[in-house]
């Protein structure tokens, strides 16, 4: 029923939207672009790992840079900025506050970009430190910290000025990383860079440098992303309000210690990785809240789940949630933690959380955003649901196979009689299936950048009805629903 | 402060009374659907469920509390920055715990395999198949490598000039000892006993290949290529030592023989 409060709410929520229409399209265009180039230098390196002599005449081919370089450009051009256009749109939304620094922060993100770019070719070149999720050469990181301050104070501004009551969960997950990020990020550069250090404790600070980005950003935001979207496109309420609050306070007290599991065996103080695989275990805790509150929130309309196109990516986000902290909890057990820890499985486990996870639940929040922003559909369901399929079939293919795959390579090194041949021999068909999936994301991601960049150019369907993935009602009355201009031309 | 851009829209005041003709609330709100269609059809969020929760998710985190639990206890004393890697970690003897190295193979096996490696600095000369060739005499069915054992050892660790056993005169073989422990004698000369079809069938233990360095450093011209006048003269005999059951154990590294059931 259309009433004069109802169309004031929805006036701001518009006004949200298109303040914040430039630098939210930035960072998913942006973030769509890096994505690009961090598979096709996924698929590079993780052909080096089956076949070493591929492009092995190129020195700025090599396994070690290409890996790195495609580490760092998944975690921070598309997973970094993914997290920025998702945070300052909802955190906007929920504190009900238009976009005042919209030029700030879209020069911010290009700050960003060029950082990133330099350090990524820095890292091509040859000039990498060595340092997983910390490659880039040490002049990248201050700008990039700098404009990460300028892109989200003005969402920390608008959620001390929110209206006064009830503070939404997802606003206590977004605040939460949006303070955790400047200090985890500054403080382990700083050490790591700044100081002159033992270069064990580089280390040390490295290893939880890598877990607080997928424990302390990646998880929170996706969280905090989820914990809207379902209730949102569902419009029911959250499964039970109590077991959000203590995923989230759970989640708060154990992050910041996991990490330092990854130097188990190295001569730092005893208790550090087993105290990190303690807490990296208990994160195991937090997902299954959040997992399963929202997940019993989805079951109570699978319909509506199976045609939403951000349903259908979240849904798969929040079991994929699950299935990372399962696999938390089984890869740092300290009996499977000495076999794993140098293998494949840790990759397995990384792609799991920032592809498997965070992106889903990204491109959910992606297809939920763009048509809002830029008051245009989604041109086809067909490239949503080849976008959807390829993507599912490729996260099965490199998490789960890398993650079991690593555990075969373990149990072949611990036999160490044997030839250390026979131990990477064991990874070759297991690589061979991670180069595969890297393939069909590819595609897969093809088939998105595409769709996403029609709809940044403004070139989306003009209509009232959204892209849904059902095959449309051939004989509904109001007329099929992929015509253009079914709501009437245009009035300005 | 930015306001909400209300002008867009024109509509009343929600505070003011429907006064004015002038606008059509219908209207606008039909405008409003039109050109933000997908912000208006928004449903509201709502976090306050207050459903059950089920057991089974408790119980679900007392396992994973538990996991965590068996992780800690590994930790040791905490906030001790003077204790390193644990105890144990690490394995102190490769023999140790379960892990009783190689497995122990047939004395032949082993001695052939190692000495298919140490043959490796022979095939220059005496080609891959032991034939020889051309400027080099042949190995296979060679009557002083099939011969007594200490002729043999003299000439590999010493070389040899003039006519070998056929009466055939090749070129100066050079000394192959320098550096050759007495393992390598041992196992090459049982592989060239029984490769290229020779079939001696015994195996060259290490301890006679000892005894063999030593009666090589005791020569009177050491180091010198031995020729057909010495070999006759004072090696025509087998080294010294107790024989070796071809079947036996050995430990396929160390040639060590090894007990049997152990």
């Amino acid at each position: 029923m259309a009433t004069l409060e109802n169309d004031q709410d929805t006036i701001l929520r518009a006004s949200i939207d298109r303040s914040l229409r430039h630098p939210v399209m930035f960072f998913f265009t942006s973030g769509a672009a890096w994505l690009a180039v961090a598979i096709l230098l996924g698929i590079i390196s993780s052909a080096k790992v089956h076949s070493p002599g591929f492009l092995d005449s190129c020195p700025w081919m090599t396994y070690g840079r290409v890996t790195a370089a495609h580490q760092t450009a998944l975690v921070y051009g598309w997973g970094c900025q993914a997290a920025f256009g998702m945070a300052i749109w909802l955190m906007a939304r929920l504190s009900r506050q238009t976009c005042r620094n919209a030029g700030v922060i879209l020069t911010a993100g290009h700050v960003w970009n060029l950082a990133l770019s330099l350090g990524v070719i820095g890292i091509l070149a040859g000039a990498g430190t060595g340092m997983p999720w910390m490659e880039m050469p040490s002049f990248a990181w201050m700008p990039m910290l700098l404009s990460y301050i300028a892109i989200v104070v003005g969402s920390m501004v608008q959620f001390k000025v929110r209206p006064e009551g009830h503070t939404y969960i997802s606003q206590w997950y977004l605040m939460a990383a949006l303070i955790w990020f400047p200090w985890f990020f500054g403080s382990a550069h700083l050490l790591v860079h700044g100081f002159s250090g033992s270069p064990l404790g580089a280390a040390g600070v490295n290893a939880w440098f890598r877990s607080a980005m997928l424990l302390m950003l990646f998880a929170p935001v996706g969280i905090a992303m989820a914990y809207y979207l379902v209730p949102k496109v569902l419009g029911r309420p959250v499964y039970n309000y109590s077991l959000s609050l203590i995923g989230f306070w759970s989640l708060a007290i154990i992050a910041p210690w996991a990490g330092m599991q990854k130097l188990t065996g190295v001569p730092i103080p005893n208790f550090l990785p087993y105290l990190g695989a303690f807490a990296a275990i208990l994160f195991a805790v937090p997902a299954a809240m959040a997992g399963i509150n929202l997940l019993k929130t989805a079951t109570t309309d699978l319909a509506t789940v199976n045609e939403s196109p951000t349903l259908r990516f979240t849904v798969w986000g929040l079991i994929f949630l699950l299935i990372f902290g399962l696999a938390s909890v089984l890869l740092n057990l300290p009996s499977v933690m000495r076999i794993t820890q140098f293998t494949i499985s840790g990759y397995g486990y990384d792609v799991l959380g920032v592809y498997g996870f965070f992106s889903f639940i990204a491109f959910g929040a992606i297809y939920f955003i763009v048509p809002r922003i830029t008051r245009r559909e989604w041109l086809s369901r067909r490239l949503i649901k080849s976008h959807f399929f390829l993507s599912l079939y490729a996260v099965f293919g490199i998490a789960l196979v890398a993650i079991f795959g690593g555990l075969m390579q373990g149990v072949g090194q611990e036999t160490f009689t044997s030839a250390w041949e026979d131990a990477a021999d064991r990874v070759v068909p297991y690589a061979v299936m991670t180069t595969v999936s890297w393939c069909f994301l590819l595609v897969s991601n093809f088939f998105f950048f595409v769709h996403l960049t029609l709809m940044w150019l403004r070139l989306g369907r003009r209509s009232s009805h959204p892209t849904l993935l059902v095959e449309p009602h051939h004989h509904d009355p109001h007329g099929p629903e992929g015509d253009i201009d079914n709501a009437g031309p245009a009035v300005h | 402060m930015v306001e909400p851009d209300f002008s867009a829209y024109p509509m009343q005041d929600p505070h003011k009374p429907d006064l004015d003709d002038s606008l059509n609330v219908t209207e606008s709100h039909d405008r409003l659907v039109r050109e933000a269609a997908a912000v208006a059809r928004e449903k509201r969020v709502n976090d306050g469920g207050r459903e059950p929760v089920s057991l089974w998710l408790f119980a679900a985190s007392a396992v994973i509390l538990i996991a965590a639990g068996l992780a800690l206890g590994k930790a040791g004393n905490f906030f001790d920055y003077d204790e390193y890697v644990q105890p144990g970690y690490m394995r102190d003897n490769l023999n140790e715990g379960g892990d009783e190295g190689p497995p122990p193979v047939d004395a032949l096996k082993g001695y052939m395999a190692k000495g298919e490696k140490v043959y490796g600095k022979c095939i220059g000369c005496h080609g891959p198949d032991g034939k020889g060739g051309g400027a080099y005499p042949s190995l296979a069915g060679s009557q002083w490598v099939l011969g007594e054992t200490d002729r043999l050892a003299m000439i590999i660790l010493n070389g040899l000039q003039g006519p070998t056993s056929t009466g055939k005169t090749y070129g100066v073989m050079p000394a192959q000892g320098i550096g050759m422990s007495p393992t390598d004698l041992a196992s090459v000369m049982t592989y060239i006993r029984n490769a290229f079809g020779n079939t001696k069938g015994d195996v060259v233990t290490v301890a006679m290949a000892t005894e063999g360095i030593k009666i090589s450093e005791g020569r009177a011209k050491a180091g010198q290529p031995l020729t057909k006048e010495e070999l006759d003269a004072d090696h025509a005999k087998d080294l010294p030592g107790d024989p070796l059951d071809p079947a036996a154990k050995v430990d396929p590294v160390t040639l060590n023989p090894v007990e049997e059931g152990k």
